[in-house]
This record gives structure tokens, C-alpha cells and sequence, in this order.
């Protein structure tokens, strides 16, 4: 929409509005004034939706706000009087219906919208429902001429996503931010999936990239940027720039908005509950068995070394104990070192892949080379 | 020099096999390899090759106790019905350890159409080192592995009908790779806000009302000192008003940055008969 700030509206132009307004629903009082109808079948390919499952129900008031301090935001036909860019008749006390009650109307100046939604891979379901039933066509108090914020406005039909956002035990501060839901979603059309403006780790990266970042509990979260120039070899899920396959990133029960649980500990006795999230992409069968020639390449011979590692009692090694989530510098993420004490040591690992299995030098154990085929 | 060259093969080679493939293929299969056409049980009876002899052979390997797994299989469903008229042979593997009412169950919930076989002792997992869940393997007519796809939450559909169609030809490198790394759909920016202005400034002209058209032509200009359009609109608004001395940097400022601009001509016309 064409819009800039309005300082100061005439309580005249407000009166113009009105009339507007009614002109253009004239069936109906103002407020409960019908949404313009879809676009026409020439400009709405088919396209995946966005969010299939969700109903456009939304119907925002067309009718003008009532001037004041806060309504900052005016279209500009609004703005100069021009009631009739929009309706049939210019005359602000009368103007009558709209010029053609669709999208099209709007995309006639806003060309921009009307080429996301020709040229991008997936569509709001709400553009349906018709620009008006997000954006009031006179004015507003918030930027865009939204009726109102986000994520109120998306929450409105996105139910279900407030009721993660609001009362999961881990939430994720960027819908808590200014943008809210437009730091990462498109609400016209993307070319990702969920509408997201770009994939994940693009996404993710746009905040995760500073050392001053905290969660709720203000504990430092992680430069992941950093993290990742520095550790070349880096998890799957990253190299595919894929965080929502570990992370939930509306909100979460589990820490760091994990998807599904993860052990925070170095040992944990062995419980595959522990390694749901794991267990999304790996293959849970590589710690049941105690041998295999074709479940891991980590065994000395059909000796699962794995399962070894993972089957103690009081002292099994939960993933984290070899493995660096993220990234690392050695294959298979292998860490680096591993902590020591209390005393904040890191003993190195020195893991060596070989081209039939690998070692790990004197740390956890005395130096231990194991080979897949012998 | 040859020390070099020695030791710059050493330093690559070494670098390549301490990062072996995880990631970017099977571990015993990488991009480019034959892979051995295995016969496998299928679930429903009987014996099959998993890979066809059509020009795009697709192989998925899932858990049927796994989220992720049933929501590809719903995923991939509904791919193989999108490309039921290309040449694509479609299979879905699981491991026998798991019980066969467990995978017909999952089956059925995604209303699976392809065959799916069962893979005695994870044989077919271990030959190709499948490591994870779900995978998606494509391999051409000649058996020839062409594309490793590992799950992805966002775009998993999106990014194996890209991989599938491009095997077959159907779009090209570029139209693979924009799928693989879409462009980002970011809205407005200074040129899209300046053609907006300069068309409310048109039909504020158009309704001749030309103070407050001239007022959204400089809103359009000082988003794009470089539009054509908005220069050549200001010169014609003030030659309309007669304002021929004020449209003169107009005039030449859009006529400098397109010699065809058609309002820009107009107004040095209208001018020109003017004097």
C-alpha cells in the first residue's frame, strides 16, 4: 500500500473516510463492511499454500480510524482526498463502491505484490480472503495499515501457533521482537516453504551471529555464525541450512526450542527416550545392537562400538560426549576435547578416521584403534 | 617446484579422507557410483530389483516408528502421483527388523501407492551406508547414483522433485540450484516505494491535481533520483501548468537517463510550441 505518515488528519479527511467507507459497502455498517472479494482466476495460479490447514476467516474493518496521535499510518488516495482512485465517485461524502472489489484494485499500484504472488513458489491462503483482511485501505495505527500487529494480526487465524508461542516452556525471542512473525515469514509469498522469507539457517543466522545474544533465563547463546566459520565440518541439518529439523522455533518444552528431547548431560544411563531427537534423522537400531557389520561403521569388526559406548549403567556416554552438535573440525563431528573435572578442563580426543575405521588417542580410555573390516 | 607439487597432492589428499562423505551421500556410495541392483521381498509378496529400469529410479529409506518417516512417505505420495507421467520408478526400503503389520500400518497411513520392500538384515542399508532416516536415493537408467537426499524439514518435496526432474531434463542447473537455495522473498525496497509514488502521482496528475501530484513525483524521486519516469512527470505537470523554465531540468534530467522517455518529450513539445 501507498502509504506515508500522516501528522496531522484533518477531522474533515476523517469525515471523508467515512463516507468512503460506507460507499464502499453501502449494505452494511461500516465497521462489518465485507472484505474485498479474491483475486481474479487470472492472477492466482495454482500455487502449493502456504498453510493449507488454516481457514482465512479473518474480516478487519474497511471503515476509517477516528484521527488521533496514534493513527500515524494513511494510504495515500485517503490522504489527499482522492476518494475516487478507489470508488466510483470522487465526491468524499458520497463516494460509492469501489471501482472493482478484488485484489486487482490494490495491485493496480502495489504491481510489486501482484508479481510475488505470479513469481513465487508459495501463497498466504489469506490473499484469498483479500488484502483488506489484513490491511485497512484508509489508515491505521500500525505500519503497513495492518488492523492490527503481528503477531496478534497472524494469530488471529494462526491459532495454533500462538498457543506454542505463548505457552511453551522455551519461547523464541524474535516473535517477541518488533517483526514478530514478519522476521521470518513473507505474508504475501515466498519461495519457502511456511512462507519463510529465506531457508532457515539464513533465517537464523540474521540474529544468531552476535555474542551478546541470551534466552529467557539469560544465559549466552551460542555466535552460530562464528561456530560455523570456524568448524568445517558441520551436521547435516546445517549443511542443508535445515535448523527447524532440530529446532522448533515458535516454541518448545525442550531447551534451546529442541524439537524433541536431548540429553543436556555428559553420562546418562542409556534410554532412547533420551535421544528422540536424534532418533528423528539417525537410526535408533545403531545403539541396540551389540554387533552389526552393516547398522555403523563405528565397530571393530561386528562389535557395535556404539552400543559400548552408550550401554553403561551409571556411565554411558550421551551423543554430546563425542559428538559437537553444530559443526566441528573432525568427521562425524567428533569433538575436539571433552570436559575434565570441575575445574573447566578439555582434554583433547585426538580422533583419527582411517580409511577402515578410526582411533582415539589416550583420554577417556588408553589409545584405541578399531577397524569395520579386518 | 616438484616438492610443491608433491606436497600439495599430500595436503589435498589427506584433507579428503579425514572428511569422508557423510552428508553429501551414502558412506559406501557417493554421487556418480554403480549401485548394485539388489532384489529385495516385497511387502506385499513377491520379489523386485529396487531400482527400475526408467529414467529416474527413486528409492526412499524409512522407519515406520519414526515422525519424520510417515511424513515423507505422505510427501513422497503425493510427488509420484504429481509425476505420474514421467518416466520415474518409485520404492520405498525398510529393515526387517521391524514387524510387518508395523510398516503396512504406516503404509496405509500415508497411502503409499509404491511398492515397498523389506531389506533382510539391513543388506541393502549396509551395501550403501545408509545411516539415516528418512534418506532419499535417485539413480539414472544405468543405475548410476545422481542425487543423496537426507530429510529436510523445510522444502523436502520441493527439493527432490527438483533433483528428479532435472535427472530427466525437465529444468536446468539453474532452475536446480534456485530450488536447492531459494531467492529470498523480501518486499518494497527504494524502487518498488519510488514506482508507487510515481504512480499515485500519475493519477493525481491525470485527475489534475497537480500540487499534490508534484508533490508525490518528489516523494517518488527521492526514493529513485535515477527514475525517468518521475523526472519526465514533473517536466510534464509543469509544462501543463506553463511552467516551462521550472520543467527545463526536468526535461533534461529524464531525457539524459532515457532519450525515449515519452512525458519528457511531450513537455519539451509542449514548450517548444509554447514560445
Amino acid at each position: 500500500m501507498n502509504m506515508s505518515r500522516a501528522s496531522s488528519l484533518a477531522p474533515s479527511m476523517f469525515l471523508l473516510g467515512l463516507a468512503a467507507a460506507a460507499g464502499a459497502a453501502p449494505a452494511a455498517p461500516a465497521k462489518n463492511a465485507a472484505p474485498a472479494k479474491a483475486a481474479s482466476a487470472a492472477d492466482k495460479p495454482a500455487k502449493p499454500k502456504a498453510n493449507a490447514g488454516v481457514k482465512p476467516t479473518r474480516r478487519a474493518p474497511l471503515a476509517p480510524l477516528p484521527p488521533g496521535p496514534d493513527v500515524a499510518w494513511s494510504h495515500a488516495p485517503f490522504e489527499v482526498g482522492q476518494c475516487n482512485i478507489c470508488h466510483k465517485s470522487g465526491d468524499p461524502k458520497a463516494p460509492g463502491p469501489v471501482v472493482d472489489n478484488s485484489n486487482d484494485m490494490c495491485f493496480t499500484c502495489h504491481e510489486e505484490i501482484k508479481e510475488a504472488l505470479a513469481g513465487r513458489k508459495f501463497q498466504h491462503d489469506a490473499i484469498d480472503a483479500g488484502c483488506t483482511a489484513c490491511h485497512n485501505p484508509h489508515n491505521s495505527r500500525y505500519k503497513k495499515l495492518l488492523t492490527d500487529p503481528a503477531p496478534q494480526l497472524c494469530y488471529e487465524c494462526h491459532s495454533d501457533i500462538e498457543k506454542v508461542a505463548t505457552t511453551s516452556k522455551v519461547r523464541h525471542g524474535a516473535i517477541t521482537k518488533e517483526r514478530a512473525c514478519l522476521a521470518c515469514h513473507n505474508p504475501h509469498a515466498a519461495n519457502v516453504e511456511h512462507l519463510l522469507i529465506q531457508l532457515p539457517y539464513d533465517l537464523c543466522v540474521g540474529c544468531h551471529s552476535t555474542n551478546d545474544l541470551a534466552d529467557d533465563n539469560g544465559k549466552k547463546l551460542m555466535n552460530i555464525k562464528q561456530l560455523l566459520t570456524d568448524n568445517e565440518v558441520k551436521h547435516g541439518p546445517i549443511a542443508q541450512k535445515d535448523c527447524s529439523a532440530c529446532h522448533q522455533t515458535h516454541g518448545s518444552a525442550n531447551f534451546r526450542l529442541l524439537v524433541q528431547a536431548y540429553p543436556e548431560k555428559f553420562y546418562s544411563p542409556y534410554d532412547p527416550a533420551n535421544y528422540a531427537l536424534c532418533y528423528r534423522c539417525h537410526n535408533d537400531q545403531i545403539m541396540a545392537n551389540a554387533t552389526t557389520t552393516t547398522l555403523t561403521k563405528f565397530r571393530d569388526g561386528d562389535r557395535s562400538l556404539h552400543y559400548l559406548h552408550v550401554h553403561k549403567e551409571d556411565r554411558g556416554r550421551t551423543c554430546r560426549a563425542c559428538h559437537e552438535v553444530h559443526a566441528s573440525h573432525k568427521p562425524h563431528q567428533i569433538r575436539d576435547a571433552v570436559p575434565f573435572g570441575s575445574g573447566g578442563w578439555m582434554l583433547p580426543l585426538n580422533f583419527k578416521q582411517t580409511a577402515t575405521g578410526g582411533q582415539c588417542e589416550k583420554t577417556c580410555h588408553n589409545t584405541k584403534t578399531y577397524a569395520n573390516k579386518k | 617446484m616438484r616438492t610443491s607439487v608433491v606436497l600439495w597432492t599430500l595436503i589435498l589428499w589427506a584433507s579428503s579422507a579425514s572428511v569422508a562423505a557423510p552428508g553429501n551421500a551414502f558412506y559406501n556410495a557417493e554421487i556418480g557410483n554403480q549401485v548394485e541392483n539388489l532384489t529385495l521381498d516385497k511387502l506385499t509378496g513377491g520379489r523386485q530389483p529396487f531400482l527400475g529400469d526408467a529414467d529416474a529410479n527413486v528409492f526412499l529409506f524409512f522407519r515406520p516408528d519414526q515422525e519424520n518417516s510417515r511424513a515423507v512417505l505422505k510427501q513422497m505420495t503425493a510427488l509420484a502421483l504429481k509425476l505420474g507421467d514421467k518416466r520415474v520408478a518409485w520404492v520405498a526400503v525398510v529393515s526387517d527388523a521391524y514387524a510387518k503389520e508395523a510398516v503396512a500400518a504406516a503404509v496405509a497411513e500415508a497411502g503409499l501407492t509404491m511398492p515397498v520392500l523389506i531389506d533382510k538384515g539391513d543388506a541393502l542399508y549396509g551395501k550403501l551406508g545408509v545411516v539415516l532416516h528418512p534418506v532419499i536415493g535417485i539413480a539414472d537408467k544405468q543405475h548410476k547414483l545422481v542425487a543423496y537426499e537426507p530429510f529436510h524439514k523445510i522444502d523436502y518435496a520441493v527439493i527432490v522433485e527438483a533433483r528428479i526432474k532435472r535427472l530427466l531434463g525437465l529444468i536446468s542447473d539453474a532452475e536446480l540450484a534456485a530450488a536447492l537455495n531459494p531467492p529470498q522473498a523480501v518486499d518494497g525496497g527504494d524502487k518498488v516505494v519510488a514506482k508507487r509514488h510515481l504512480k499515485m502521482a500519475e493519477m493525481l496528475f491525470a485527475a489534475k491535481s497537480y500540487d499534490k501530484a508534484l508533490e508525490f513525483a518528489a516523494k517518488s524521486l527521492a526514493h529513485d533520483p535515477e527514475a525517468a519516469g518521475a523526472h519526465g512527470l514533473v517536466a510534464l505537470i509543469l509544462a501543463t501548468r506553463g511552467d516551462c523554465a521550472g520543467a527545463k531540468p526536468a526535461i533534461d534530467a529524464a531525457l539524459k537517463l532515457d532519450a525515449k522517455e515519452a512525458r519528457a518529450l511531450a513537455a519539451k513539445e509542449m514548450c517548444a510550441k509554447a514560445k
